[in-house]
């Protein structure tokens, strides 16, 4: 069976859909492209307002480490604090928040 | 060139031994490894067997294409009834064990029987022998490994072993090879310390045969680069399986505390990053090291840095052990979780259970329904490291009322200790769930309920849901091999074609759980990894069978299904909390109070759930009560089971 | 000359112990998946996590080639490589006795001694290692990542003497 092996499978051709230098944030409501400072330890996400550490795994990838903790509780604690006030949120519902 | 692989059946009650050819009808059908596993269990393992009586059947095998020329294809799985849910029995490991059984001669081993006293199976260039294994027993698992090769001589032998919790009949016993590669989900090492079979140990030096040589090794370099370039390999080649313990924790989907909280704060000392500084300090700036003819090398090495066991040698921690030793008790010390890690491999059971265990312990301390009478004067509060490291001790060694009851898994437990117990119990199918918080998350939610062994990411979590990938990325996975015009939300609260990608999923998961290729080389972590249409070429270049993408799709329902039957005729239902397809009540009814922002006080919405629920077993051909359809097991050809064909 | 020819180094530290070097060296040259047919084998110790890739280190003063009793190993020019004649060879294995580096192996199916060729310089084990744990560089340059990498050590070194100096 001389098999077919030039095509590129789904796989292969979504690689060209990599980004590099970047980072998603972690605010799964928001997951904003972040494009940090080269070699930068700390990042503040623009669109949402979370504030992330950060670690290098190579010069062209980032990754949020943790979150900058005292802002993070912050940030939770108001939000919690919303979302009781108006009624029992579930997953679905929260759409466009 | 026709692919001539063996089975051997072994009793160990007997010591009869019976070595057949798989026949490549059996093979066209179910591929190999879990799936082969599956079809065997439901074949040999009759209905109500007692898990630990000598009837139940224990299956250990390697993927088709194990010991090929296809990287990453390490994975050695076992199967039996599992002593921990009375369900599937299912686990999958690296490792070096897989690829040396089939040196030996063998794909799959029907091990039934029990010993009368304590033996271990030596596999060698075709023989099997049953040898004396009284003096391994009661080791650690890897002091039994260095104690097989110093018996036989042999430098090279690899072992499948159990440790001490296995002896015990601890329900959640592992199976292990090597320093840390456990197959630890459902029991296994149970079933084999119930049969008195301390050991499987392997050696070999048959060639596996490569349909087309050459073809099958540039084919691999392809496959390879397709593999080491995607960022989520490089970042685990890097940190290993912590690094999505720390994106979890980041997001708020790490289960904390038994469930009360999502994320476990202020946890530096144990980020992936710390754990890395520790094994560069211990062990060098080169401390990855891999499976066979990996190249993605995401485990690390290290040594305890501080406490009772400094200096000790392990390999380690995954994403479970810092869900075990850290969030799921609230302890954020690296030398707990590097501690806890070592224990538990050592004993040879599973962390992710033991932590969950003791973290459900924890809170009906807390509540007050364990006191110090069951706990033998522990004082079991959450964040109480030197109390959890003891914990793990007296679940292993059955020492204490608490710890012989939480040894016998999460529902008995629960009806020892009675009062509403259970209802903290936060388990699928009588297994504890991973130490992720699905409550913001539909899509896996409902893989942890119909998850085949128990709740469970490894059977048909689409993980990358949560990356907001386009709609049109999405298309182009979720599209092929099988066309998909439904809905496809990249929104990850969403409910929207949810049912689709983990059907999608699971089949995903299965093929490569047949071909014996770890998850990490698949469309699990990462959206640009290989599937359906990359799999045919692997397959023939290396074993000569033809496969298209489609009929690959075809096996892995048709596995998924013979898992379900067997799972239907051992007594699951659809809303049966303890064997069914449902979750624990806190994800509808108790939104999470203190974590990450954005998924604070988010719930599962019960009606959605049971929508998404039906659209599922719809999309794999079973009726409402998710019982399969005669017409589906007729198209998927498991009308007349069981065959017996092997 | 164009170049001084190309050496293959094993750099041990490197090594995660994967073992796909073994898969591949068998591979191209028997077509089957079989470490024991592999030129170039990952020496383990476990409990500590070492690895020591061993192969065969092409020596200039060979050995083997020296007590072979036919002549049936000579240097090859070309390829700076140790290699068999096999019109020669009578098995006797005496080339496995003689290594200093248990490099040369014997295949008791074929039942012929064998040993690396370098795949006539593009060695598979190099090109699967992504590590580069065992990497093909040319043999005037074989200690300049060593330099390098020990020459880094010491600054490191000495700024962390300097610190604790100042500290004091």
């Amino acid at each position: 069976m001389p098999l077919e092996n030039t095509k590129q499978s789904a796989a292969e051709a979504l690689r060209q859909t990599r980004t590099f230098g970047k980072v998603r944030c972690h605010n799964p409501s928001c997951m904003g492209r972040i494009q940090p400072e080269p070699g930068a330890r700390l990042v503040k996400c623009p669109t949402c307002g979370m504030e992330y550490r950060l670690y290098w795994v190579s010069p062209t990838l980032p990754r949020i480490r943790g979150p900058v903790w005292d802002v993070n509780r912050e940030i939770a604690e108001k939000t919690f604090a919303e979302k009781q006030a108006v009624t029992k949120p579930t997953a679905g519902k929260m759409k466009g928040k | 060139m026709p692919l001539d692989r063996k089975i051997a059946h072994i009793n160990l009650t007997t010591g009869d031994i019976d070595v057949k050819s798989i026949p490549l009808n059996v093979r066209k059908q179910f591929i190999g490894g879990r799936g082969l596993d599956a079809y065997l269990l439901y074949n040999y393992a009759r209905k109500g067997v007692d898990p630990l009586g000598p009837e139940n059947p224990l299956i250990i095998s390697a993927g088709l294409l194990t010991a090929t020329c296809a990287s990453a294809t390490a994975r050695t799985h076992v199967m039996a009834k599992s002593p921990l849910t009375g369900l599937l029995g299912s686990t999958n490991m690296g490792g070096f064990f897989a690829p040396e059984l089939a040196w030996a001669g063998f794909h799959h081993l029907v091990i039934t029987g029990k010993a009368d006293k304590p033996v271990y199976l030596f596999i060698h260039n075709g023989n099997i022998e049953i040898r004396d294994a009284s003096g391994l027993w009661g080791k650690t698992t890897t002091d039994t490994q260095w104690a097989v090769r110093e018996e036989l001589g042999d430098d090279e032998v690899k072992s499948l072993v159990i440790g001490p919790a296995g002896e015990n009949l601890v329900r959640f016993a592992n199976v292990m090879t090597g320093i840390k590669n456990s197959g630890g989900r459902t029991g296994m090492g149970c079933v084999m310390g119930a049969k008195n079979l301390k050991a499987v140990a392997a050696r070999g030096t048959l060639d596996i045969k490569i349909a087309h040589p050459m073809d099958a090794l540039e084919y691999n370099k392809r496959f390879i680069d397709q593999i080491t370039s995607a960022k989520v390999n490089q970042t685990q080649g890097t940190l290993g399986t912590p690094f999505i313990w720390g994106a979890t924790n980041c997001w708020g989907g790490l289960r904390t505390r038994n469930f009360q909280y999502n994320q476990l704060e202020y946890a530096d000392d144990i980020e992936p990053e710390r754990l890395d500084e520790i094994a560069t300090e211990t062990i060098g700036p080169h401390h990855m090291t891999g499976c066979f003819a990996c190249q993605v090398h995401c485990r690390a090495q290290y040594k305890i840095p501080s406490g009772p066991y400094a200096g000790k040698y392990d390999e380690g921690p995954e994403y479970t052990s810092l869900g075990a030793f850290g969030a799921e008790p609230g302890c954020t010390s690296a030398e707990t979780v590097l501690t806890g890690n070592h224990l538990v491999n050592q004993f040879g059971m599973d962390n992710l259970e033991t932590g969950s265990m003791i973290a459900w312990a924890m809170e009906l301390y807390e509540e007050g329904i364990l006191t110090e009478k069951h706990t033998d004067g522990l004082d079991l509060r959450f964040g109480n490291d030197a109390v959890l490291l003891e914990m793990v001790e007296r679940i292993c060694y059955r020492k204490g009322w608490l710890g012989d009851t939480l040894a016998d898994g999460g529902i008995p437990a629960a009806e020892k200790i009675g009062k509403n117990s259970f209802d903290y119990l936060i388990q699928v199918k009588g297994m504890n769930n991973l130490h992720s918080d699905e409550r913001a998350t539909p899509a896996l939610a409902l893989n942890i309920a119909t998850a085949s062994r128990g709740s469970d990411h490894l059977r048909s979590r689409p993980a990358i849901d949560l990356y907001h990938l386009p709609e049109g990325v999405l298309r182009k996975i979720y599209g092929t091999p099988i066309p998909y015009d439904g809905p496809l939300s990249s929104e990850h609260t969403s409910y929207e074609g949810k049912a689709w990608m983990v059907f999608w999923q699971e089949n995903c998961y299965m093929a490569v759980d047949c071909l014996g290729i770890c998850k990490y080389h698949t469309t699990f972590l990462g959206a640009t990894l290989p599937n359906f249409e990359d799999w045919p070429k692997v397959i023939y270049y290396n074993t000569g069978l033809e496969f298209t993408p489609e009929e690959l799709w075809t096996v892995a329902e048709r596995c998924n299904m013979i898992e379900r039957m067997y799972n239907i005729r051992e007594g699951l239902s659809r809303n049966d909390l303890k064997k069914g397809d449902t979750l624990n009540h806190r994800y509808f009814d108790e939104p999470c109070k203190r974590g990450a922002p954005d998924v604070i006080g988010m719930c599962i919405d019960r009606e959605q759930f049971e929508k998404m629920l039906d659209e599922f077993y719809d999309y794999k051909g079973l009726d409402k009560n998710g019982k399969p359809k005669a017409a589906t097991l007729k198209r998927l050809g498991l009308d007349r089971e069981p065959s017996r064909l092997l | 000359m164009e170049t001084s020819g190309k050496v293959l180094t094993i750099d041990h530290e490197k090594c995660t112990g994967c073992r796909l070097c073994e898969l591949v060296c068998a591979v191209k040259h028997d077509g089957v998946s079989n470490p024991m047919r592999s030129r170039i084998r990952v020496m383990k110790w476990e409990a500590e996590g070492l690895y020591i890739p061993m192969s065969c280190q092409q020596c200039e003063d060979a050995p083997c080639l020296k007590a072979c009793p036919v002549k049936a190993i000579s240097r090859n020019a070309s390829f700076e490589r140790v290699e068999i004649d096999y019109d020669l060879c009578i098995g006797c294995r005496t080339c496995v006795s003689v290594c200093p580096f248990g490099a040369m192996s014997f295949n008791p199916v074929e039942k012929k001694v064998f040993k690396c060729d370098l795949c006539d310089g593009d060695p598979q084990c190099v090109r699967f290692c992504e590590v580069k744990a065992v990497d093909y560089v040319d043999a005037a340059d074989v200690s300049l990542k060593k330099k390098k990498a020990a020459a880094h050590r010491i600054s490191v070194a000495g700024k962390e003497a300097a610190s604790l100096h100042a500290a004091l």
